[in-house]
């Protein structure tokens, strides 16, 4: 699931690769408010995962949406 | 009454005549037309456009960012950049509540519109981008401007057509003169080579149509003129306080010492038959430039290559100005970049009194006989104390600078 987020952040939100870690904090790749709700609407229009942008919001760190994809992920 | 003048200290431009400065004077003078067959327009009823060529966003801003920013944007950016650095200045050495920015545009981002437009329409409303209000309002240009370089004085979007650029500059110097800035970021940018836009400007008449012969699709001043070329771009100039740019020891380029804007009140399209508003324009920077109508050596034309436009511009030149004129028009090289063409043009003429270099009008083979000027036809060397760019524009606005060496 990491890398299919980090294929998106980097192809569709243009996010330098090298940046993307597990680690990585909302900060360090530049995701601010605007960016969060466009990855919520790319995750769902791309890998059918729906994920609140509130919800997204709170994640700490790359690795904390990677859980989210994949608790929504299984869910589908 | 005249108003305080204002020094230029920076140019930057990204135009269809080159990214910078000194590709595009040496386009303009060449003169190498920009205009082409473009391939996005396939379907139009015209198919030409003057687009800045080799533009590259991500490799001139980072993907990241410009991945958020209109082409229009896009422009602004780089061109200030250039204009800064040629200025010498670093706002962030500076007190930015002192910076202000001041654009011309006519349309915003209708790229960025049309293609969510498209998404709303085949996709549905939920797909529709959460950028897509953060980049495609004219007031972005300004916004993002003042982010790129932390400019938090006044904060300001023209948006008068094709007089927006030039009528930018004006509201900068007026700023400036009111010593409500040290420092204002003037200029114009737009992107308008759409296929909604283009087909709207073919829809009413004002394009050239010369498919068989791109390079010559925009002719001014030309017996054989069609009309214009849609083009794209952006001009920015530093434009200071002379007291402010002397005590920094700024190299000044030129002067900006008069500006006049009005409107026609006539027809949203057709400037008045006499050119009234234009002719009031030309006289009222003169005024602010307390500068006889004798004095000016060179006109940089608004001159779109429309039947219309092209004749009612050259009576009121004859008119209003007897010192006979060396006259050009710079879009037989960019074509019409609306919003940011008087932006544009007002760096070019900032260029020509400089270097006391007219470049030429392109494509100007025959030129009308109706046209009673001195035209340009081929770089001119000619010592100008006094300049006038003019701008007229769908509403029937007309702005026009008096530009004087520094």
């Amino acid at each position: 699931m990491f890398e299919q987020l980090k294929e998106i952040l980097v192809g569709k939100l243009q996010v330098p690769a090298d940046l993307i870690t597990m680690a990585a904090t909302p900060e360090a790749i530049e995701l601010d408010s605007l960016a969060v709700v466009e990855l919520s609407l790319v995750l769902d229009k791309e890998l059918g995962i729906k994920i609140s942008d509130d919800t997204l919001a709170e994640a700490g760190t790359v690795g904390d949406i990677v859980r989210l994809m994949e608790e929504q992920g299984a869910a589908l | 009454m005249s108003g305080a003048e204002t020094a230029v200290t920076g140019i930057g431009l990204v135009t269809p005549a080159g990214i910078g400065t000194a590709p595009n004077w040496e386009t303009l003078c060449a003169p190498k037309p920009a205009a082409a067959l473009d391939p996005e327009l396939d379907g139009v009823p015209v198919r030409l456009s003057c687009r800045v060529p080799d533009f590259d966003p991500a490799a001139l801003l980072g993907a990241r960012r410009a991945h958020r920013l209109d082409r229009c944007v896009q422009f602004a950016l780089v061109a200030a950049r250039e204009a800064l650095a040629d200025a010498g200045l670093d706002p962030a050495d500076r007190d930015g509540a002192r910076i202000g920015v001041v654009l011309g545009c006519g349309l915003g981002g209708p790229a960025t519109q049309e293609r969510e437009h498209q998404v709303l329409c085949e996709e549905g409303a939920q797909w529709v981008s959460p950028l897509l209000l953060a980049m495609h309002p004219a007031g972005m240009l300004a916004g993002q401007l003042a982010i790129e370089c932390g400019a938090r004085g006044p904060n300001l979007v023209v948006s008068t057509a094709c007089t927006s650029g030039t009528a930018a500059i004006g509201v900068a110097k007026d700023l400036l003169a009111l010593g409500r800035c040290d420092v204002v970021l003037a200029g114009g940018a737009e992107a308008p080579v759409t296929p909604l836009t283009v087909a709207g400007f073919a829809q009413m008449g004002a394009l050239s149509r010369r498919h068989h012969d791109p390079s010559g699709a925009s002719r001014p001043f030309d017996v054989d003129r069609e009309g214009f070329v849609t083009g794209e771009g952006a001009g920015l100039l530093v434009l200071e306080r002379p007291e402010h740019a002397r005590a920094r020891g700024a190299r000044v380029r030129a002067r900006i010492v008069g500006h006049g804007g009005t409107a026609d009140a006539h027809h949203v399209t057709a400037p008045h038959p006499e050119g009234r508003g234009i002719e009031a324009a030309m006289r009222a920077a003169l005024a602010d430039a307390d500068a006889s109508p004798d004095a000016v050596a060179h006109v940089n034309a608004h001159g779109t290559a429309t039947r219309l436009n092209d004749l009612t511009e050259a009576r009121v030149v004859r008119r209003v100005l007897p010192g006979g004129p060396l006259v050009t028009s710079t879009k037989g090289v960019t074509g019409h970049l609306i919003g940011a063409a008087g932006a544009v043009e007002a760096a070019y003429t900032v260029l020509t009194v400089e270097s006391g270099l007219v470049p030429p009008t392109a494509n100007l083979d025959r030129p009308d006989p109706a046209v009673d000027l001195d035209l340009a036809t081929a770089p001119t060397r000619r010592r100008i104390g006094l300049a006038l760019t003019h701008s007229l524009g769908f509403g029937g606005q007309n702005a026009v600078l008096a530009v004087a060496p520094a």
